[in-house]
C-alpha cells in the first residue's frame, strides 16, 4: 500500500486519540468503580439498575415501617400486660373477700384499692406512642377511654404493609378486648362491679366478679396473643424486608460496579497503548527522505 | 540530417519538460497538508513524429503532454455516502449521549424520587395522623414532581441544543451550496477554454465533501460536467449554477423546535422539506426527533399515568379535615408536557393535613387505607401495560439502546469513512519523499539536457571555427 505523509500524521492523530479515550474511560471506571454510569453503557442493565434501586428502597421503607408497627405493638402490649396485672390484682381481692370470715371494713378497704386500680387500668388503655394512642383504632388523636371506662374508640384496626402489597394487622380492637364487643366481657365493668359488690358488703355480688375477671383475664390474654402474632410478623418483615434489600443491593452492585481487578488491568492496558501509539507515532516521523537529501 | 540547432531545440524542449515535472512535484509538496487535495502527475511525451534521417527516425524531444490528477473514481465514488453517514451517526450519537438526566447513578434522578415518594407514603401509612411524616410526603411528593419537570427541562434542552445546532449549520450549508454552484461556473469556463482545471476541480471536490457531510446529498453529475447536489427526497440544492437556500422555520407540531424548508434553485418556494436530509444535518434532527422525543414523550406519559393514578385515589381519600376530592398533583388535561409541568395540588403543599389519608371521614386521623391505596400504585399498571417503576426502567433502558446504537453505528461508520478515506489518501494524497525523488529526478533530467546544449554550442562553435 502506498503510504503518504499525510496518512502517517492522520494515523498518528487517530490512533493516539483512539487510546486517550480508551484511557479516559479507564480512567473514569476506575475511579467511580461503576461499570454502568449512563445508560448506552448498559442498556439492559441501566434498567434494571432502576427496577433493583427502587425495590431496594421498597424493602427498606416497608422494613422501617414493619419495625416501626412492631415498636407500636410491643408498646401496646405491655399495656395489656398491664391490664392483666391489675385485673389479677382485683381477682386476688376477690377471691380474698369472697370469703366469709372478712368483715365489712375488710371489703370497703379493698373497694378503695380496686378504685385506685380502675383509673390504673384507664391510664394503661390510654397509653401513647408516638404521639398517639394506641387503643383508639382510627381514632388515635384522643383518650379512647373516659374516666367512667367508655370506650371513645372505633372498631378500625390498623394495617401496616409486611412485603410489597402485603398488609398485617397492626393494633388491637380495645372494644374486644377491654369492652367485651361481640360477646366478650367488660372487663371495666367487672372493676365497677367488684368496687360496688365490696362497698355493698356482698360477698355473693363479690364471687359474682370471679367469673368475668377470669374471662376478662383471658380475653386480654387473648389480645395479647394475637398482638405476639403480629408482632412476630412485623419482625420477620424487617429481618425479611433486610435480607431482600441487601439481595437488591447485591443486584445492583452485580450490574453496576466495575470489577476492581478487571478495570486495574483496563487502565494498565490503556495507559500501554497509550505509550505504545505515542511511540509509534514519533517514530513514524522521523523517517525522511528530507533529511537525507543534502 | 539532423542539423545541430535542432539539437539545441530538443534541449529546450527538454528543459521546459524537466521544469514541468519540477513544477508539479514543487505544486504537490505545496499541497503535501492540503486537505483534500490530489496529487497531480505531470505526462511527458516524446514529440512525434520523429525526424527520418539517414533511412531511420531520430526523435525531436519531449513535451508535456498533461499535468492530471492521481484519483482513483470507484473509491471517491463511496465517498458521499460514507462522509454523510458518518456525519450523521456522529452527530446523533453526539446529542444523545449529551444528556446525564436519565443516568442510573444520577442520585438527583427519578430513581430515587419516586423511591422517595413512596418510602415516605409507607412511612405516612404507619402513623397517617403525624404531622412531620405528613410534611415528609408533602416534600417527596413536590421532590418528584420537580423531578419530572428537571428530567422533562433536561431533555428539552438537548433537544433545543440540537436544534440550535441544526440552524448554526444551515448557514455553513448555503455557503457551502453557492460555492458548490459558482465552481461548477467555473470548471465549465475552464473546461471550454481546454484542459483539465485540476485545482478548481479539488476545490469543488472538497466543496461537494463539505456540503455531502452536512446535508447528506448526493452528488449527480451532469453530462455537461456539473455537480448536483440532490438532497433525499429529490429536491436539489444545487443545479448546474443555481444553489437553493436551506432555512429554518419554527414547526408549532413540534414544540417550536424548527422545520427545514427550501428555497430552490429556480428561486421558487420556499418548500418544507418532505424528507429529512442526511449528513449532520439529518444526524442532529435524527437525535433531536428520533430517541430524546420518544424519552420525553415516555416521561409525559409517565408523569401523566403516575399523577392520574395518585389522584384517582387520592380523590376518594379524606383528609384530616373530613374534606375529599381533592387532587395530590396538579396534571394537565392530556399527557402533552406532563411532565414539565406537573406539580403538588397548591391546597396540599401549604397544608399537609389536606392529604388524604384515610378512605372514610370516620376512619380521620388514625385511618391509613387511602395512603395503603397510593402505594398500592406502585404496582398498578399504567396505560402501557407496565408499573410506574417498570415503565422508568423501560424509559431508560429505551433510551440507553438508542443512544448505544446510534454511538455504535458512529463508531462503525467513522471507521468506513477512515478507511475510504486511508485509501483515497493512499491514491491521491501525497507522499514528500515520492515527490523529492519527483523534484531530483527533474533536477537531474534539466541537468543533464543542459548539458546537451552547452555540448550542441561547442559543437557549433567547432563547426564554425572550421570555416574560419
Amino acid at each position: 500500500m502506498r503510504v503518504t505523509d499525510s496518512m502517517i500524521f492522520d494515523r498518528a492523530n487517530a490512533g493516539t486519540a483512539r487510546a486517550r479515550s480508551a484511557l479516559d474511560a479507564a480512567v473514569e471506571e476506575n475511579s467511580s468503580g461503576l461499570r454502568v454510569q449512563h445508560p448506552w453503557d448498559d442498556p439492559g442493565a441501566a434498567g434494571q439498575l432502576t427496577s433493583a434501586n427502587l425495590a431496594a428502597d421498597r424493602y427498606t421503607a416497608i422494613g422501617q415501617a414493619a419495625g416501626k408497627a412492631s415498636d407500636e405493638l410491643q408498646a401496646a402490649d405491655g399495656a395489656l400486660g398491664e391490664v392483666q396485672n391489675l385485673v389479677a390484682r382485683a381477682r386476688e381481692l376477690a377471691v380474698q373477700l369472697s370469703n366469709g370470715s372478712y368483715g365489712a371494713a375488710d371489703r370497703s378497704a379493698a373497694a378503695a384499692e380496686v378504685d385506685a386500680l380502675i383509673p390504673q387500668v384507664i391510664a394503661q388503655l390510654n397509653t401513647k406512642f408516638g404521639g398517639r394512642y394506641l387503643f383508639g383504632g382510627n381514632k388515635d388523636g384522643a383518650d379512647p377511654f373516659d374516666a367512667a371506662g367508655n370506650y371513645l374508640g372505633d372498631t378500625a384496626v390498623r394495617q401496616v404493609e409486611i412485603a410489597p402489597g402485603v398488609l398485617e394487622a397492626a393494633s388491637v380492637r380495645a372494644d374486644v378486648a377491654i369492652k367485651g364487643v361481640g360477646g366478650g366481657t367488660d372487663v371495666l365493668a367487672a372493676l365497677q362491679s367488684l368496687s360496688a359488690a365490696l362497698k355493698a358488703n356482698n360477698v355473693a355480688g363479690v364471687q359474682g366478679t370471679l367469673t368475668t375477671l377470669a374471662q376478662g383475664t383471658e380475653q386480654i390474654s387473648t389480645a395479647r396473643s394475637g398482638l405476639g402474632g403480629s408482632m412476630a410478623a412485623f419482625d420477620a418483615a424487617v429481618a425479611a424486608t433486610r435480607s431482600a434489600h441487601d439481595r437488591e443491593q447485591t443486584r445492583v452492585s452485580h450490574l453496576a460496579d466495575a470489577d476492581p481487578v478487571e478495570s486495574a488491568s483496563k487502565l494498565a492496558l490503556a495507559q500501554r497503548a497509550l505509550e505504545a501509539s505515542i511511540t509509534a507515532a514519533a517514530q513514524g516521523f522521523q523517517l525522511t527522505l528530507l533529511d537525507k537529501l543534502k | 540530417m539532423p542539423d545541430l540547432l535542432s539539437l539545441l531545440s530538443l534541449g529546450a524542449s527538454g528543459l521546459g519538460a524537466a521544469r514541468a515535472a519540477a513544477a508539479t512535484a514543487s505544486q504537490n509538496l505545496a499541497n503535501a497538508n492540503t486537505p483534500g487535495y490530489s496529487r497531480q502527475r505531470a505526462n511527458l511525451e516524446a514529440v512525434l513524429p520523429a525526424e527520418r534521417v539517414m533511412g531511420t527516425y531520430i526523435g525531436r524531444g519531449v513535451t508535456l503532454g498533461s499535468v492530471t490528477q492521481v484519483r482513483d473514481r470507484f473509491l471517491e465514488a463511496q465517498l458521499p455516502a460514507a462522509l454523510a453517514g458518518a456525519a450523521s451517526s456522529s452527530a446523533e450519537a453526539s446529542v444523545l449521549t449529551s444528556i446525564a438526566t436519565l443516568d442510573p447513578a444520577n442520585t438527583s434522578g427519578l430513581t430515587p424520587a419516586l423511591s422517595s415518594f413512596y418510602s415516605s407514603l409507607r412511612a405516612l401509612a404507619q402513623n397517617p395522623s403525624d404531622p412531620s411524616l405528613r410534611q415528609a410526603v408533602v416534600s417527596s411528593s413536590q421532590q418528584l414532581a420537580r423531578t419530572f419537570n428537571a428530567t422533562s427541562a433536561d431533555l428539552s434542552s438537548a433537544r433545543a441544543g440540537a436544534d440550535s445546532s441544526l440552524q448554526s449549520e444551515l448557514p455553513n450549508a448555503n455557503t457551502l451550496a453557492a460555492q458548490l454552484a459558482d465552481l461548477n461556473a467555473r470548471v465549465r469556463t475552464a473546461r471550454a477554454a481546454g484542459g483539465e482545471p485540476n485545482d478548481l476541480l479539488d476545490a469543488r471536490q472538497k466543496a461537494q465533501d463539505a456540503l455531502v457531510s452536512l446535508t447528506g446529498a448526493t452528488i449527480v453529475t451532469d453530462q455537461e460536467g456539473n455537480a448536483n447536489a440532490q438532497l433525499p427526497g429529490g429536491e436539489f440544492l444545487v443545479f448546474a449554477e443555481s444553489a437553493g437556500t436551506l432555512s429554518a422555520l419554527p414547526d408549532p407540531t413540534n414544540g417550536g423546535l424548527v422545520a427545514l424548508q427550501l428555497t430552490r434553485t429556480d428561486g421558487s418556494g420556499p418548500v418544507t422539506l418532505t424528507s429529512q436530509p442526511g449528513g449532520k444535518l439529518g444526524g442532529l434532527i435524527a437525535g433531536r426527533d428520533g430517541a430524546l422525543k420518544t424519552a420525553q414523550t415516555q416521561l409525559d406519559q409517565l408523569a401523566f399515568d403516575l399523577g392520574s393514578a395518585l389522584n384517582a385515589v387520592h380523590q376518594g381519600g379524606f383528609a384530616l379535615d373530613g374534606s375529599t376530592g381533592r387532587d395530590l398533583f396538579t396534571l394537565g388535561a392530556t399527557s402533552s408536557g406532563a411532565a414539565a409541568t406537573i406539580s403538588v395540588n397548591a391546597s396540599v403543599a401549604a397544608n399537609p393535613s389536606l392529604l388524604a389519608a384515610a378512605s372514610t371521614a370516620a376512619g380521620v386521623p388514625g385511618d391509613a387505607t387511602a395512603l395503603n391505596a397510593l402505594v398500592a400504585t406502585e404496582t398498578q399498571t399504567l396505560s402501557g401495560g407496565l408499573t410506574a417503576e417498570s415503565t422508568l426502567a423501560s424509559l431508560v433502558s429505551q433510551y440507553g439502546s438508542a443512544s448505544g446504537a446510534a454511538q455504535a453505528y458512529s463508531d462503525h461508520d467513522g471507521g468506513v469513512l477512515q478507511n475510504l478515506q486511508t485509501l483515497r489518501e493512499s491514491t491521491s494524497g501525497v507522499s514528500v519523499d515520492e515527490e523529492l525523488v519527483e523534484l531530483t529526478k527533474a533536477q537531474r533530467g534539466f541537468e543533464a539536457l543542459s548539458k546537451v546544449i552547452t555540448t550542441t554550442d561547442q559543437m557549433l562553435q567547432t563547426l564554425l571555427a572550421l570555416k574560419s
